[in-house]
Protein backbone atom coordinates (compact mmCIF):
# COMPACT_ATOMS: atom_id res chain seq x y z
CA UNK A 1 0.00 0.00 0.00
CA UNK A 2 1.11 3.24 -0.93
CA UNK A 3 1.47 6.42 2.43
CA UNK A 4 1.50 9.76 0.79
CA UNK A 5 3.74 12.59 1.69
CA UNK A 6 1.39 14.42 3.67
CA UNK A 7 0.81 11.03 5.85
CA UNK A 8 4.75 10.79 6.63
CA UNK A 9 4.96 14.51 7.29
CA UNK A 10 1.90 14.26 9.40
CA UNK A 11 4.19 11.80 11.47
CA UNK A 12 6.83 14.72 12.16
CA UNK A 13 5.49 15.71 15.88
CA UNK A 14 9.50 17.12 16.59
CA UNK A 15 10.32 19.53 14.00
CA UNK A 16 8.07 22.92 13.73
CA UNK A 17 7.43 22.93 9.98
CA UNK A 18 5.55 25.55 7.83
CA UNK A 19 2.41 26.87 9.18
CA UNK A 20 -0.58 26.02 8.85
CA UNK A 21 -3.49 28.84 7.62
CA UNK A 22 -5.76 28.42 11.19
CA UNK A 23 -8.91 27.67 8.99
CA UNK A 24 -7.13 24.77 7.20
CA UNK A 25 -6.07 23.86 10.89
CA UNK A 26 -9.55 23.77 12.48
CA UNK A 27 -11.06 21.88 9.44
CA UNK A 28 -8.43 19.21 10.08
CA UNK A 29 -9.39 19.31 13.59
CA UNK A 30 -12.78 18.57 13.16
CA UNK A 31 -12.56 16.22 10.31
CA UNK A 32 -9.89 14.39 12.43
CA UNK A 33 -7.03 14.63 10.51
CA UNK A 34 -4.13 15.89 12.85
CA UNK A 35 -1.49 13.92 13.85
CA UNK A 36 -1.41 12.25 17.63
CA UNK A 37 1.98 9.90 18.28
CA UNK A 38 1.68 6.85 20.60
CA UNK A 39 2.15 8.82 23.76
CA UNK A 40 -0.77 11.09 23.19
CA UNK A 41 1.04 14.21 22.07
CA UNK A 42 -1.07 16.76 19.84
CA UNK A 43 1.23 18.95 18.12
CA UNK A 44 -1.74 20.75 16.63
CA UNK A 45 -3.34 21.20 20.10
CA UNK A 46 0.30 22.93 21.59
CA UNK A 47 0.96 24.83 18.39
CA UNK A 48 -2.35 26.51 18.12
CA UNK A 49 -1.72 27.18 22.34
CA UNK A 50 2.03 28.53 22.28
CA UNK A 51 1.02 32.23 21.38
CA UNK A 52 -1.00 32.40 23.79
CA UNK A 53 1.29 30.98 26.69
CA UNK A 54 4.31 33.37 24.81
CA UNK A 55 2.49 36.51 25.39
CA UNK A 56 1.81 35.58 28.63
CA UNK A 57 5.11 34.40 29.76
CA UNK A 58 8.42 36.50 28.86
CA UNK A 59 11.27 34.64 28.22
CA UNK A 60 15.17 35.43 27.65
CA UNK A 61 17.60 32.42 26.86
CA UNK A 62 21.32 32.07 26.66
CA UNK A 63 23.12 29.04 24.94
CA UNK A 64 20.37 28.26 22.62
CA UNK A 65 23.49 27.08 20.48
CA UNK A 66 23.84 23.98 23.15
CA UNK A 67 20.07 22.68 22.23
CA UNK A 68 20.44 19.69 19.32
CA UNK A 69 18.65 20.67 16.43
CA UNK A 70 17.76 17.58 15.31
CA UNK A 71 17.82 13.42 17.12
CA UNK A 72 17.25 12.60 20.53
CA UNK A 73 18.37 14.99 23.47
CA UNK A 74 17.82 14.75 27.53
CA UNK A 75 17.38 18.67 28.43
CA UNK A 76 18.03 18.59 32.17
CA UNK A 77 16.84 21.20 34.37
CA UNK A 78 16.06 22.75 37.43
CA UNK A 79 12.63 22.97 39.20
CA UNK A 80 10.53 25.74 41.73
CA UNK A 81 7.03 24.85 42.02
CA UNK A 82 6.81 22.88 38.61
CA UNK A 83 4.00 25.04 37.24
CA UNK A 84 5.54 27.17 34.92
CA UNK A 85 8.86 25.71 34.26
CA UNK A 86 7.39 23.15 31.21
CA UNK A 87 5.96 26.23 29.39
CA UNK A 88 9.20 28.54 29.78
CA UNK A 89 11.18 25.92 28.95
CA UNK A 90 9.37 24.71 25.65
CA UNK A 91 8.85 28.49 24.65
CA UNK A 92 12.87 28.73 24.98
CA UNK A 93 13.22 25.29 22.99
CA UNK A 94 10.90 26.79 19.94
CA UNK A 95 12.51 29.74 19.67
CA UNK A 96 16.69 28.19 19.61
CA UNK A 97 16.05 24.78 17.70
CA UNK A 98 12.63 25.06 15.92
CA UNK A 99 11.04 21.92 17.99
CA UNK A 100 8.92 20.85 20.12
CA UNK A 101 9.73 19.96 23.43
CA UNK A 102 8.38 16.83 25.64
CA UNK A 103 8.46 16.71 29.59
CA UNK A 104 8.89 13.80 31.60
CA UNK A 105 6.18 13.73 34.64
CA UNK A 106 2.64 13.38 33.24
CA UNK A 107 0.38 12.76 36.30
CA UNK A 108 -1.22 10.12 37.58
CA UNK A 109 -4.72 11.84 37.46
CA UNK A 110 -7.22 10.83 34.40
CA UNK A 111 -8.68 14.23 32.84
CA UNK A 112 -5.18 16.15 33.66
CA UNK A 113 -2.86 13.42 32.77
CA UNK A 114 -4.42 12.62 29.66
CA UNK A 115 -4.66 16.67 29.12
CA UNK A 116 -0.98 17.14 30.13
CA UNK A 117 0.11 14.10 27.69
CA UNK A 118 -1.72 15.72 24.98
CA UNK A 119 0.42 19.10 25.58
CA UNK A 120 3.63 16.84 25.39
CA UNK A 121 4.24 15.36 28.67
CA UNK A 122 5.39 11.90 29.30
CA UNK A 123 5.33 9.42 32.51
CA UNK A 124 8.00 9.21 34.23
CA UNK A 125 9.38 6.05 33.95
CA UNK A 126 11.93 4.49 32.01
CA UNK A 127 10.13 2.40 29.64
CA UNK A 128 8.33 5.85 28.28
CA UNK A 129 11.94 7.64 28.40
CA UNK A 130 13.61 5.08 26.52
CA UNK A 131 10.50 4.66 24.09
CA UNK A 132 10.68 8.42 23.77
CA UNK A 133 13.90 9.06 23.11
CA UNK A 134 14.41 6.31 20.13
CA UNK A 135 11.75 8.42 18.54
CA UNK A 136 14.34 11.33 18.17
CA UNK A 137 12.56 13.50 20.33
CA UNK A 138 13.69 16.14 23.01
CA UNK A 139 13.01 15.22 26.38
CA UNK A 140 13.14 17.38 29.36
CA UNK A 141 13.83 15.60 32.64
CA UNK A 142 13.51 18.24 35.82
CA UNK A 143 15.41 17.67 38.68
CA UNK A 144 13.70 16.98 42.30
CA UNK A 145 12.02 20.18 43.36
CA UNK A 146 13.68 22.82 45.33
CA UNK A 147 10.93 25.05 46.94
CA UNK A 148 13.56 28.03 47.69
CA UNK A 149 15.30 27.76 44.65
CA UNK A 150 18.95 27.63 46.19
CA UNK A 151 20.70 24.98 43.79
CA UNK A 152 19.74 21.81 42.06
CA UNK A 153 17.58 19.28 43.18
CA UNK A 154 18.03 15.70 42.91
CA UNK A 155 18.35 13.86 39.81
CA UNK A 156 15.24 10.77 39.15
CA UNK A 157 16.93 7.75 39.75
CA UNK A 158 14.91 5.44 38.09
CA UNK A 159 15.46 7.55 34.81
CA UNK A 160 19.13 8.08 34.77
CA UNK A 161 20.23 4.79 32.60
CA UNK A 162 17.67 5.67 29.94
CA UNK A 163 18.85 9.38 30.40
CA UNK A 164 22.28 7.96 29.16
CA UNK A 165 21.39 6.97 26.24
CA UNK A 166 20.96 10.25 24.58
CA UNK A 167 23.17 13.53 24.64
CA UNK A 168 22.35 15.36 28.02
CA UNK A 169 22.22 19.26 28.34
CA UNK A 170 22.16 20.36 31.61
CA UNK A 171 19.49 23.78 31.72
CA UNK A 172 19.18 26.68 34.57
CA UNK A 173 15.58 28.23 34.52
CA UNK A 174 15.49 31.13 37.09
CA UNK A 175 12.05 33.05 37.16
CA UNK A 176 11.30 36.59 36.69
CA UNK A 177 10.62 37.56 40.51
CA UNK A 178 9.35 35.91 43.50
CA UNK A 179 7.51 33.18 44.04
CA UNK A 180 7.62 32.67 40.12
CA UNK A 181 5.41 35.80 39.58
CA UNK A 182 5.81 37.88 36.22
CA UNK A 183 7.71 40.87 37.46
CA UNK A 184 10.73 40.62 34.80
CA UNK A 185 11.28 38.03 32.16
CA UNK A 186 12.20 34.22 33.18
CA UNK A 187 15.83 33.44 32.19
CA UNK A 188 16.94 30.06 30.49
CA UNK A 189 20.26 29.60 30.39
CA UNK A 190 21.51 26.16 28.22
CA UNK A 191 24.64 24.53 29.21
CA UNK A 192 27.53 22.95 27.04
CA UNK A 193 26.96 19.01 26.31
CA UNK A 194 27.65 16.91 29.84
CA UNK A 195 30.69 13.98 29.56
CA UNK A 196 31.82 11.55 31.53
CA UNK A 197 35.94 11.56 31.21
CA UNK A 198 36.62 8.89 30.61
CA UNK A 199 34.26 6.08 28.05
CA UNK A 200 31.42 4.27 29.79
CA UNK A 201 28.96 1.77 28.82
CA UNK A 202 25.26 3.52 28.24
CA UNK A 203 23.54 0.68 30.26
CA UNK A 204 25.90 0.76 33.04
CA UNK A 205 24.07 1.69 36.62
CA UNK A 206 27.29 3.02 37.87
CA UNK A 207 27.98 5.09 35.11
CA UNK A 208 24.43 6.57 35.01
CA UNK A 209 24.61 7.43 38.47
CA UNK A 210 27.70 9.65 37.58
CA UNK A 211 25.92 11.35 35.08
CA UNK A 212 23.64 11.91 37.22
CA UNK A 213 26.11 13.93 39.38
CA UNK A 214 27.44 15.55 37.01
CA UNK A 215 24.27 16.90 35.72
CA UNK A 216 23.41 17.87 39.18
CA UNK A 217 26.52 19.83 39.31
CA UNK A 218 26.31 21.65 36.01
CA UNK A 219 23.14 23.03 36.58
CA UNK A 220 23.54 24.01 39.87
CA UNK A 221 27.11 25.92 37.86
CA UNK A 222 24.53 27.57 36.05
CA UNK A 223 22.01 28.55 38.39
CA UNK A 224 25.56 30.09 40.08
CA UNK A 225 26.74 32.00 37.22
CA UNK A 226 25.98 35.54 37.45
CA UNK A 227 23.60 37.40 35.43
CA UNK A 228 24.63 38.98 31.68
CA UNK B 1 17.99 -22.96 -1.79
CA UNK B 2 14.89 -24.67 -1.22
CA UNK B 3 15.19 -26.76 2.16
CA UNK B 4 12.21 -26.11 4.89
CA UNK B 5 9.04 -27.55 5.20
CA UNK B 6 6.58 -24.50 6.30
CA UNK B 7 3.82 -25.09 8.48
CA UNK B 8 1.29 -22.19 8.48
CA UNK B 9 -1.68 -22.39 10.99
CA UNK B 10 -4.68 -20.40 11.08
CA UNK B 11 -4.08 -19.97 7.27
CA UNK B 12 -7.79 -19.89 6.55
CA UNK B 13 -7.95 -16.43 7.92
CA UNK B 14 -6.50 -13.24 6.11
CA UNK B 15 -3.32 -13.28 7.60
CA UNK B 16 -2.35 -16.69 7.02
CA UNK B 17 -3.30 -16.63 3.62
CA UNK B 18 -1.42 -13.53 3.02
CA UNK B 19 1.94 -14.96 5.20
CA UNK B 20 1.05 -18.20 3.02
CA UNK B 21 0.94 -16.37 -0.50
CA UNK B 22 4.48 -14.34 0.52
CA UNK B 23 6.37 -17.62 0.98
CA UNK B 24 5.11 -19.56 -1.60
CA UNK B 25 7.59 -16.80 -3.61
CA UNK B 26 10.85 -17.72 -1.38
CA UNK B 27 13.11 -19.72 -2.79
CA UNK B 28 14.47 -21.59 0.61
CA UNK B 29 10.25 -22.76 1.12
CA UNK B 30 10.64 -26.24 -0.30
CA UNK B 31 6.88 -27.07 1.36
CA UNK B 32 4.08 -24.86 2.09
CA UNK B 33 1.33 -26.61 4.14
CA UNK B 34 -1.14 -24.72 6.25
CA UNK B 35 -3.58 -26.01 8.42
CA UNK B 36 -7.10 -24.47 9.89
CA UNK B 37 -11.08 -24.88 10.60
CA UNK B 38 -11.90 -22.48 7.43
CA UNK B 39 -10.96 -22.77 3.76
CA UNK B 40 -8.42 -19.68 2.62
CA UNK B 41 -10.29 -17.20 0.62
CA UNK B 42 -7.80 -16.35 -1.68
CA UNK B 43 -5.81 -18.72 -4.52
CA UNK B 44 -2.31 -20.12 -3.71
CA UNK B 45 -0.15 -21.52 -6.21
CA UNK B 46 2.02 -24.15 -4.39
CA UNK B 47 0.64 -24.09 -0.48
CA UNK B 48 -1.50 -27.14 0.28
CA UNK B 49 -4.35 -26.38 2.67
CA UNK B 50 -5.83 -29.05 5.03
CA UNK B 51 -9.11 -28.56 6.59
CA UNK B 52 -8.56 -29.83 10.39
CA UNK B 53 -10.29 -27.87 13.07
CA UNK B 54 -7.89 -27.55 16.13
CA UNK B 55 -10.60 -29.04 18.68
CA UNK B 56 -9.88 -31.83 16.89
CA UNK B 57 -6.91 -32.08 18.45
CA UNK B 58 -5.62 -35.78 17.99
CA UNK B 59 -5.96 -35.29 13.85
CA UNK B 60 -4.00 -32.25 14.12
CA UNK B 61 -1.46 -33.78 16.29
CA UNK B 62 -1.17 -36.56 13.60
CA UNK B 63 -0.80 -34.58 10.85
CA UNK B 64 1.77 -32.04 11.61
CA UNK B 65 4.31 -35.23 13.15
CA UNK B 66 3.91 -36.40 9.92
CA UNK B 67 5.01 -33.36 8.08
CA UNK B 68 7.42 -32.85 10.75
CA UNK B 69 7.71 -29.00 9.92
CA UNK B 70 11.14 -27.57 10.31
CA UNK B 71 9.45 -24.22 10.45
CA UNK B 72 6.17 -22.90 11.76
CA UNK B 73 4.44 -19.75 11.19
CA UNK B 74 1.72 -19.78 13.97
CA UNK B 75 -1.34 -18.17 12.70
CA UNK B 76 -3.37 -20.31 15.22
CA UNK B 77 -4.49 -17.70 17.54
CA UNK B 78 -8.01 -16.46 17.18
CA UNK B 79 -8.99 -13.21 18.60
CA UNK B 80 -12.54 -13.16 20.70
CA UNK B 81 -15.50 -11.67 18.68
CA UNK B 82 -13.84 -11.66 15.42
CA UNK B 83 -14.80 -14.55 13.49
CA UNK B 84 -15.95 -16.60 16.83
CA UNK B 85 -17.28 -16.26 20.27
CA UNK B 86 -14.87 -15.13 23.26
CA UNK B 87 -14.83 -18.75 24.84
CA UNK B 88 -14.43 -20.53 21.62
CA UNK B 89 -11.97 -18.26 20.58
CA UNK B 90 -9.39 -19.21 23.43
CA UNK B 91 -10.38 -22.61 23.17
CA UNK B 92 -9.14 -23.08 19.86
CA UNK B 93 -5.92 -21.10 20.56
CA UNK B 94 -5.11 -23.26 22.95
CA UNK B 95 -5.92 -26.32 21.54
CA UNK B 96 -4.13 -25.50 18.10
CA UNK B 97 -0.53 -24.45 19.74
CA UNK B 98 -0.30 -27.08 22.08
CA UNK B 99 -1.07 -29.77 19.77
CA UNK B 100 0.89 -27.89 16.79
CA UNK B 101 4.22 -26.90 18.97
CA UNK B 102 3.85 -30.50 20.74
CA UNK B 103 3.93 -32.65 17.46
CA UNK B 104 6.25 -30.09 15.91
CA UNK B 105 8.81 -31.00 18.54
CA UNK B 106 8.18 -34.72 18.17
CA UNK B 107 8.72 -34.33 14.28
CA UNK B 108 12.06 -33.81 15.01
CA UNK B 109 13.06 -31.32 12.21
CA UNK B 110 11.89 -28.24 14.08
CA UNK B 111 14.49 -25.25 13.40
CA UNK B 112 12.48 -21.99 13.72
CA UNK B 113 8.82 -20.59 15.30
CA UNK B 114 7.22 -17.46 14.40
CA UNK B 115 3.90 -16.74 16.38
CA UNK B 116 1.45 -13.87 16.79
CA UNK B 117 0.90 -12.50 19.53
CA UNK B 118 -0.29 -8.97 20.54
CA UNK B 119 -0.26 -5.78 22.48
CA UNK B 120 -2.86 -6.96 24.33
CA UNK B 121 -0.18 -8.74 26.38
CA UNK B 122 1.06 -5.47 27.90
CA UNK B 123 -2.61 -4.68 29.65
CA UNK B 124 -3.79 -1.64 29.70
CA UNK B 125 -1.70 1.72 29.56
CA UNK B 126 -0.56 2.73 32.62
CA UNK B 127 2.40 4.82 34.47
CA UNK B 128 4.34 1.55 35.21
CA UNK B 129 5.03 2.55 30.75
CA UNK B 130 2.57 3.92 28.58
CA UNK B 131 4.24 3.12 25.63
CA UNK B 132 5.81 -0.48 26.41
CA UNK B 133 8.81 -1.77 24.63
CA UNK B 134 9.73 -5.69 24.72
CA UNK B 135 11.38 -4.80 28.21
CA UNK B 136 8.11 -4.53 29.85
CA UNK B 137 6.74 -7.11 31.89
CA UNK B 138 3.18 -8.70 30.32
CA UNK B 139 0.35 -7.93 32.56
CA UNK B 140 -2.54 -8.91 30.71
CA UNK B 141 -6.15 -7.90 32.17
CA UNK B 142 -8.52 -9.48 29.53
CA UNK B 143 -9.14 -12.97 28.37
CA UNK B 144 -7.19 -11.92 25.38
CA UNK B 145 -4.34 -11.10 26.24
CA UNK B 146 -4.21 -13.83 29.23
CA UNK B 147 -4.47 -15.87 26.19
CA UNK B 148 -1.72 -14.56 23.79
CA UNK B 149 0.32 -15.09 27.31
CA UNK B 150 -0.08 -18.31 27.27
CA UNK B 151 0.97 -18.72 23.30
CA UNK B 152 4.17 -16.75 24.46
CA UNK B 153 4.31 -19.58 27.36
CA UNK B 154 3.94 -22.91 25.66
CA UNK B 155 6.36 -22.00 22.82
CA UNK B 156 9.21 -20.47 24.86
CA UNK B 157 8.85 -23.92 26.46
CA UNK B 158 10.04 -24.98 22.64
CA UNK B 159 12.89 -22.53 23.54
CA UNK B 160 13.95 -24.10 26.90
CA UNK B 161 13.58 -27.77 26.20
CA UNK B 162 14.59 -28.16 22.58
CA UNK B 163 16.96 -24.85 21.68
CA UNK B 164 14.47 -23.66 19.17
CA UNK B 165 14.97 -20.31 17.65
CA UNK B 166 10.95 -18.67 19.11
CA UNK B 167 9.90 -15.06 17.53
CA UNK B 168 6.45 -13.59 18.83
CA UNK B 169 5.14 -10.52 17.16
CA UNK B 170 2.90 -8.63 19.72
CA UNK B 171 1.14 -6.95 17.01
CA UNK B 172 -1.17 -3.34 17.52
CA UNK B 173 -4.62 -4.20 16.27
CA UNK B 174 -4.63 -5.49 12.84
CA UNK B 175 -7.42 -3.50 11.13
CA UNK B 176 -8.70 -3.60 7.66
CA UNK B 177 -11.54 -3.75 5.30
CA UNK B 178 -10.92 -7.48 4.60
CA UNK B 179 -9.99 -8.24 7.72
CA UNK B 180 -12.51 -9.48 10.79
CA UNK B 181 -11.52 -7.43 13.59
CA UNK B 182 -13.97 -6.39 16.29
CA UNK B 183 -12.02 -2.77 16.89
CA UNK B 184 -12.88 -2.55 13.00
CA UNK B 185 -16.14 -3.67 13.05
CA UNK B 186 -16.96 -1.29 15.93
CA UNK B 187 -15.28 1.85 14.51
CA UNK B 188 -17.84 1.36 11.12
CA UNK B 189 -20.91 1.27 13.51
CA UNK B 190 -23.17 4.87 12.57
CA UNK B 191 -22.78 5.55 16.59
CA UNK B 192 -19.57 4.85 18.23
CA UNK B 193 -19.14 4.42 21.99
CA UNK B 194 -15.88 6.44 23.00
CA UNK B 195 -15.24 6.95 26.73
CA UNK B 196 -17.01 10.42 28.08
CA UNK B 197 -13.92 11.40 30.64
CA UNK B 198 -10.83 9.68 28.22
CA UNK B 199 -9.33 9.93 25.17
CA UNK B 200 -6.43 8.16 25.49
CA UNK B 201 -4.15 6.67 22.04
CA UNK B 202 -4.35 3.40 20.45
CA UNK B 203 -1.71 2.30 17.25
CA UNK B 204 -3.09 0.02 14.41
CA UNK B 205 -1.42 -2.38 12.12
CA UNK B 206 -2.04 -2.86 8.30
CA UNK B 207 -2.54 -6.58 7.30
CA UNK B 208 -0.19 -6.51 4.58
CA UNK B 209 2.64 -4.89 7.21
CA UNK B 210 1.55 -7.90 9.56
CA UNK B 211 2.07 -10.78 7.12
CA UNK B 212 5.22 -8.61 5.91
CA UNK B 213 6.84 -9.14 9.20
CA UNK B 214 6.07 -12.72 9.91
CA UNK B 215 7.78 -13.40 7.16
CA UNK B 216 10.84 -11.14 7.82
CA UNK B 217 11.09 -13.02 11.23
CA UNK B 218 11.09 -15.89 9.20
CA UNK B 219 14.00 -14.71 6.78
CA UNK B 220 16.37 -13.54 9.43
CA UNK B 221 15.54 -15.94 12.13
CA UNK B 222 14.85 -13.09 14.51
CA UNK B 223 15.04 -14.67 18.34
CA UNK B 224 12.80 -12.96 20.81
CA UNK B 225 9.99 -10.86 20.92
CA UNK B 226 8.99 -7.63 19.06
CA UNK B 227 6.25 -5.18 18.82
CA UNK B 228 5.13 -4.78 15.76
CA UNK B 229 2.87 -0.80 15.42
CA UNK B 230 1.79 0.91 12.95
CA UNK B 231 3.80 4.39 13.28
CA UNK B 232 1.79 7.29 15.15
CA UNK B 233 -1.74 7.01 16.44
CA UNK B 234 -5.45 8.07 16.68
CA UNK B 235 -7.53 8.19 19.75
CA UNK B 236 -11.68 7.05 19.83
CA UNK B 237 -12.79 10.44 19.52
CA UNK B 238 -10.61 11.55 16.29
CA UNK B 239 -11.59 8.25 15.10
CA UNK B 240 -15.21 8.75 15.07
CA UNK B 241 -14.43 12.33 13.29
CA UNK B 242 -12.62 10.71 10.48
CA UNK B 243 -14.78 8.51 9.60
CA UNK B 244 -17.58 10.67 10.26
CA UNK B 245 -19.91 8.65 12.91
CA UNK B 246 -21.74 9.72 15.94
CA UNK B 247 -20.08 9.55 19.03
CA UNK B 248 -21.81 8.20 22.22
CA UNK B 249 -20.21 9.12 25.71
CA UNK B 250 -19.99 6.49 27.93
CA UNK B 251 -18.18 6.17 31.28
CA UNK B 252 -17.76 3.39 34.25
CA UNK B 253 -19.98 0.52 34.02
CA UNK B 254 -22.32 1.80 30.95
CA UNK B 255 -19.42 0.10 29.20
CA UNK B 256 -21.16 -3.11 29.60
CA UNK B 257 -24.70 -1.70 28.43
CA UNK B 258 -22.90 -0.40 25.55
CA UNK B 259 -21.06 -3.78 24.69
CA UNK B 260 -24.83 -5.27 24.46
CA UNK B 261 -26.43 -2.65 22.60
CA UNK B 262 -23.42 -3.14 20.26
CA UNK B 263 -23.71 -6.43 19.86
CA UNK B 264 -27.24 -6.33 19.27
CA UNK B 265 -26.31 -4.12 16.48
CA UNK B 266 -23.76 -6.25 14.97
CA UNK B 267 -20.35 -6.02 16.32
CA UNK B 268 -19.96 -7.97 19.21
CA UNK B 269 -17.29 -6.07 22.05
CA UNK B 270 -14.80 -8.21 23.49
CA UNK B 271 -13.27 -7.17 26.73
CA UNK B 272 -9.97 -5.98 25.17
CA UNK B 273 -11.57 -4.30 22.97
CA UNK B 274 -13.43 -2.22 26.07
CA UNK B 275 -9.92 -2.07 27.49
CA UNK B 276 -8.42 -0.38 24.02
CA UNK B 277 -10.80 1.95 24.04
CA UNK B 278 -10.93 3.39 27.48
CA UNK B 279 -6.95 2.97 28.09
CA UNK B 280 -5.62 3.11 24.70
CA UNK B 281 -3.37 0.58 23.36
CA UNK B 282 0.37 1.45 21.80
CA UNK B 283 3.65 0.16 21.93
CA UNK B 284 7.13 1.27 20.95
CA UNK B 285 7.85 -0.80 17.63
CA UNK B 286 11.60 0.53 16.83
CA UNK B 287 13.09 -2.71 17.83
CA UNK B 288 10.95 -4.49 14.63
CA UNK B 289 11.84 -1.65 12.28
CA UNK B 290 15.47 -2.12 12.97
CA UNK B 291 15.50 -6.12 13.37
CA UNK B 292 12.88 -6.85 10.77
CA UNK B 293 13.91 -3.66 8.34
CA UNK B 294 10.41 -2.59 8.36
CA UNK B 295 10.90 0.37 6.66
CA UNK B 296 7.21 1.21 5.10
CA UNK B 297 4.93 0.52 7.69
CA UNK B 298 2.08 2.06 6.95
CA UNK B 299 0.55 4.76 9.42
CA UNK B 300 -1.87 4.36 12.26
CA UNK B 301 -4.25 7.31 10.36
CA UNK B 302 -3.85 5.48 7.26
CA UNK B 303 -4.83 2.17 8.31
CA UNK B 304 -8.06 4.12 9.86
CA UNK B 305 -8.74 5.90 6.70
CA UNK B 306 -8.66 3.27 4.54
CA UNK B 307 -11.25 0.83 7.02
CA UNK B 308 -13.52 3.73 6.50
CA UNK B 309 -13.16 4.48 2.71
CA UNK B 310 -14.30 0.59 2.03
CA UNK B 311 -17.97 0.78 1.16
CA UNK B 312 -20.95 -0.35 3.39
CA UNK B 313 -22.60 -3.10 2.69
CA UNK B 314 -26.12 -2.20 1.25
CA UNK B 315 -28.44 -4.68 0.93
CA UNK B 316 -30.24 -4.43 -2.81
CA UNK B 317 -33.87 -5.38 -2.64
CA UNK B 318 -34.82 -8.27 -5.55
CA UNK B 319 -37.61 -10.59 -5.69
CA UNK B 320 -37.26 -14.26 -6.36
CA UNK B 321 -38.32 -13.68 -10.21
CA UNK B 322 -35.14 -11.38 -10.41
CA UNK B 323 -32.73 -13.94 -8.80
CA UNK B 324 -34.29 -16.56 -10.69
Amino acid sequence: MNVSAADRERLDVDQIGRGVPLGAMLRRRFGGRYPIDAFGFDPQVVDLVTPLFTAAIRVDVEGGEHVPTAGAAVLVANRGFGIVEPAVLGIAVRRVASRRLRIVGAPAVPALGGLARRLGAISASAPDMRACLRAGNLVAVPLAPTWLRRGAGIPPRPLLQAMTTAPIVPVAVTPGGPFGLALAPWRVRFGPLVTLPDPYDPGDPLAAARFGEAVRDAVSDLLEQPIR
Amino acid sequence: MTTERVLITGMGGELGTRVAQLIEQRSWAAEVVGVDFVPPRRRLRRAEFHRIDPRDRDRLATFVEGFAPSVVAHFGVYEPASRMSPLSAIERTELCTIATMSAAARGGNLAYVVVRSGLEVYGPLTLRASVPDEDVMPEPRTPYGRSLLEVESIVAGLRLRHGVPVCTLRYAPVVGPHVPSPVGRLLRLPVVPVPAFADPPFSLLHPDDAAEAMVAAIDRRYDGPLNVVGPGAATPWQSVRLGGRVPLPVAGPLWDVAARVVELAGAAIAPHVIEQLRHGRTGAGDRAVDALALRHLVPTQTVLRELFEWADVIPIPTSREQVA
